[in-house]
């Protein structure tokens, strides 16, 4: 934790070029004008993340990931935009006071919790996990024993927003 | 002697107070009837004090009865009720007059709609007044001081539709509270300075009777401050220009009020607190200067007044200041003895004025003529009251009148001569206003006549006892028992004869002089007007103490009334202003922050979330 | 290394909340917030590994939190389309309902 010495670890190096990979998509996903290509730098960070959760051995998290997001909420995200028309072009922005006020707000929020961060210290009561082996096994276990209520929630949850979706974006019945 | 009526009373003053609460509380209902219950209550005043009196005259011990009122600590405040010859005698006085002027009153508003809340007051007023004489202690007294005030307010501003009348009314009322204020911190001095904080009459007698207990600065102080709540009571120079004013008030309250008791309460209080007086030569300086000066200058106002009833009021105000001279001068006898004679006399004046008044619907003098052919009755009364006033013998105020003059010679010379000075303007407008109003040839259109039997019937009552009233106090040896009973000191007797001679000498030269004038015009009316028009306007604009006051007071404390106005106006209510200000603006800036869009309130939230944490977590530096 | 994760995940959430609170487009608004949620996943899985009681129900959690991701962008999704299907925009700041 202390100083700037750096023990190059193989976990330090992926983690940085992960990270870097995300800083750059979201930091372009909010500054490209063109809607698609902010699709695109989207799912590089979604990508990216993956690469972490792999990093920090969650391997079954990471495959959900790259399914889930990289995969099916990119689709829905360009389906969004597709089904809404859209000018592929952002405007230029018409509210300079409420941006700048905005960006403002959140480096101050990231401050305070990069403070936090740096301040607190997290002693371990344990070594850290080493989840790698029979990860997804692991999970299934767990998934089906210890959480086995909130996992049938979250079936019945996507149900009903897989048909509310569905009866909110169908077309009215003239 | 033993007392039996003397312990009860206390119940003089309920009478009245049950008349007055019967009248307020059924007033509307009742109309005639309510008349008769105010009439039934100062009768029942009247006939226990006369009771009281006989039995004081008779020699009975003087009774003190009291309670204690409020306890704090180790101190009580008493409240009770003193019998003494003095308060005897004035309690016959008040309800005399009272239960008169109620009878005069059935006939004298006979015709007014308010007569019911008329009567209250005066019931209210006597009450008040009997309590007044009967107090035992200062604070008690205070009380019943500043109700017999509220009840003269209110009864000079009885006709409230007339603005003068309601002006008179304020003026008044603020003119008396200066006076108050006086008396009020002289009460808190005694307070301060009396062993056993005790404000009775007695404690008072008894500390400063001795010298020493209380140092003679402070002993002048007070008499001076009691004597200022006197001034302003009875109208002396300089807070009298609120009595005059006062005659805007129906003329019995004129006759009851500001003419027989509450004005010489103010008199009755120097006489009651005379002790402190007594050992501050000083302070008695001041009350006799004070006296003689009122006694002339409101006589010499009189002489050119043209209202009946202002005539009387100043005249007042001068006998008033006559009964001050002679207390200051150290004879409580010659001044209570004076205000005795005075109430009837002056009373009597009253009522024969509001007599004519009844009749002729003016009050200017000028207007009238020739009334005594056709108002016998108030004529003769009103004639008897007058040469009473004037001092002429063997009426009573020519008997007080020398009392007090007798007094002056001895004492004081100066003072003699002032006193002859202002008998002789007595009897010269006393004539001036008799001649102008009943002699002569009518002018007001000859519709006047007679009043009713309600009205004549006190007139007459009043005028025999305006006769018979000073021969309890002659100067000849073996007469002199009145003094000796009332304050234990007999009136001054040497010079008498000399005094006696001078002064009836006076009189009959004013009446004579004023006969000359007005009756038979071997004197133009106009010799001092045609030749001193300023005297003229000097004396009918009152020495212009009125627009003295107007300058001095009334615009200097309209200045600083200004000045306070735009303070509030621009300071306070600027800051007010301000403050309003300041939530309307807030509250618009808010109103544009709630813009329906959901970004913004998001931005809110972390913009307070932000301020949040930082507040919390800035503590640490701390 | 564990804090290092965690201030990756800030300047991710930072990055989404900026773009939530500045962008006009609705569909952007939408990915920014789905930004900040993957940055609580990453939080979740990097405690789950190196936090004071380390354990698999980070991981178990960043889980449910996913699936309740891909609902909330099914819905919001659908949202958007009948809301440009009824004011034919997908502008934010348009949306002003709930000032009445």
């Amino acid at each position: 934790m202390s100083g700037f010495y750096i023990n190059w670890s193989g976990e330090l190096v992926a983690f940085f070029a992960f990270a870097v990979i995300m800083i750059v998509g979201a930091v372009l996903m909010l500054t490209l004008t063109k809607v698609v290509h902010m699709v695109v730098s989207l799912a590089a960070v979604f990508l990216g993340l993956g690469g972490m959760f792999v990093v920090l051995e969650a391997e079954f998290v990471a495959f959900v990931q790259v399914l889930i997001y990289a995969g099916a909420i990119t689709i829905l995200m360009i389906f969004g935009i597709m089904m809404t028309h859209h000018q592929a072009v952002q405007h230029e922005p018409a509210r300079p006071v409420h941006e700048i006020v905005s960006a403002v707000a959140s480096i101050l929020l990231f401050g305070i919790l990069f403070y936090a961060i740096r301040t607190t210290e997290f002693e371990p009561s344990a070594p850290p996990l080493q989840a790698g082996v029979d990860n997804a096994m692991e999970i299934g276990k767990q998934l089906y024993t210890q959480h086995v209520i909130p996992f049938e929630l979250v079936s019945v949850l996507l149900t009903v927003a897989f048909i509310g979706a569905i009866v909110i974006a169908k077309k009215e019945a003239e | 002697m033993a007392t039996v009526y003397s312990q009860y009373a206390w119940l003089v003053p309920v009478f009245p107070l049950a008349a007055f609460l019967i009248l307020t509380a059924f007033g509307r209902g009742l109309k005639q009837t309510g008349a008769i219950v105010a009439v039934l209550g100062s009768f029942g005043a009247l006939a226990l004090s006369a009771l009281v009196l006989i039995e004081h005259l008779g020699g009975a011990d003087e009774y003190n009865d009291s309670f204690h009122w409020i306890k704090i600590g180790g101190y009580a405040l008493t409240a009770g009720f003193d019998v003494t010859n003095l308060t005897a005698l004035m309690l016959v006085v008040v309800s005399l007059v009272a239960f008169l002027v109620n009878i005069y009153s059935m006939g004298y508003m006979k015709d007014d709609e308010r007569m019911t809340v008329f009567f209250g007051y005066v019931a209210l007023f006597t009450f008040s007044m009997l309590g007044l004489v009967l107090a035992d202690n200062l604070l008690t007294l205070y009380i019943f001081w500043e109700l017999v005030g509220v009840c003269s307010f209110l009864l000079i501003g009885f006709w409230y539709q007339k603005p003068e009348a309601k002006a008179a009314a304020k003026k008044a009322f603020i003119v008396t509270r200066i006076g108050d204020v006086g008396l009020l911190i002289a009460l808190l001095l005694l307070f301060w300075y009396m062993p056993d904080h005790d404000l009775s009459f007695a404690a008072i007698e008894n500390v400063f009777g001795q010298t020493g207990l209380i140092t003679e600065g402070i002993t002048t102080l007070i008499a001076i401050l009691i004597f200022v709540g006197a001034v302003g009571k009875s109208g002396q120079f300089p807070l009298h220009v609120w009595l005059p004013d006062a005659m805007e008030g129906p003329t019995p309250i004129s006759a009851l009020i500001h003419a027989a008791t509450m004005v010489a309460a103010g008199v009755f209080l120097v006489a009651r607190t005379f002790p402190i007086f007594e050992a501050s030569q000083a302070a008695l300086d001041t009350v006799a200067w004070v006296g003689a000066f009122t006694a002339i200058f409101a006589a010499s106002i009189a002489i050119a007044q043209n209202d009946i009833k202002r005539i009387l009021a100043y005249s007042t105000v001068s006998q008033l200041g006559y009964m001050m001279m002679a207390i200051g001068l150290g004879s409580v006898t010659a001044g209570m003895f004076h205000l005795f004679t005075h109430a009837f006399f002056k009373a009597l004046l009253f009522l024969g004025a509001g007599s004519v008044i009844h009749a002729v619907h003016t009050q200017d003098i000028h207007e009238m003529g020739g009334l005594g052919k056709t108002m016998k009755t108030t004529a003769w009364t009103f004639a008897i009251g007058a040469l009473a006033l004037a001092g002429i013998p063997p009426l009573s105020g020519f008997w007080s009148k020398d009392a007090i003059l007798a007094e002056a010679l001895h004492a004081n010379p100066a003072l003699f001569v002032v006193g002859i000075a202002a008998a002789f303007l007595t009897a010269l407008y006393m004539s001036r206003l008799f001649f102008l109003v009943f002699a002569g040839n009518p002018k007001a259109g000859g519709e006047a006549h007679e009043s009713p039997a309600t009205m004549t019937v006190p007139l007459i009552v009043l005028a025999v006892l305006a006769v018979i009233a000073g021969f309890v106090e002659m100067p000849f040896s073996g007469t002199g028992w009145f003094g000796e009973w009332l304050t234990g000191h007999a009136a001054e007797h040497e010079g008498a004869a000399l005094v006696m001679l001078v002064s009836t000498a006076i009189g009959l030269l004013g009446i004579y002089l004023g006969w000359l004038i007005y009756v038979k015009g071997a004197i133009s009316r106009d010799v001092v007007t045609s030749r001193a028009p300023w005297l003229t306007r000097m004396l009918e604009r009152k020495y212009y103490i009125d627009e003295i006051y107007h300058a001095v007071f009334t615009v200097s404390l309209r200045a600083i009334g200004r000045a306070c106005d735009a303070f509030d106006r621009h300071v306070v209510g600027g800051a007010v202003r301000l403050a309003g200000g300041a939530a309307f603006w807030t509250g618009r800036a808010a109103t544009r922050m709630q813009s329906g869009q959901p970004q913004s309130y998001g931005l809110y939230v972390v913009i307070g979330l932000v301020i949040l944490v930082a507040a919390i977590a800035g503590r640490r530096f701390w | 290394m564990l804090s290092s994760y965690l201030t990756m995940a800030a300047i991710l959430f930072c990055i989404g909340l900026y773009g939530a609170l500045s962008k006009r487009n609705a569909v952007i608004v939408l990915m920014s917030v789905e930004l900040m949620l993957n940055a609580v996943n990453l939080n979740l899985v990097a405690f789950s590994k190196y936090g004071v009681l380390p354990s698999l129900t980070g991981q178990i959690f960043s889980l449910f939190t996913i699936s309740v991701a891909a609902a909330e962008v099914a819905v919001g999704v659908a949202i958007l389309i009948a809301l440009f299907r009824a004011r034919g925009v997908v502008n934010v700041d348009e949306f002003n309902e709930m000032r009445r």
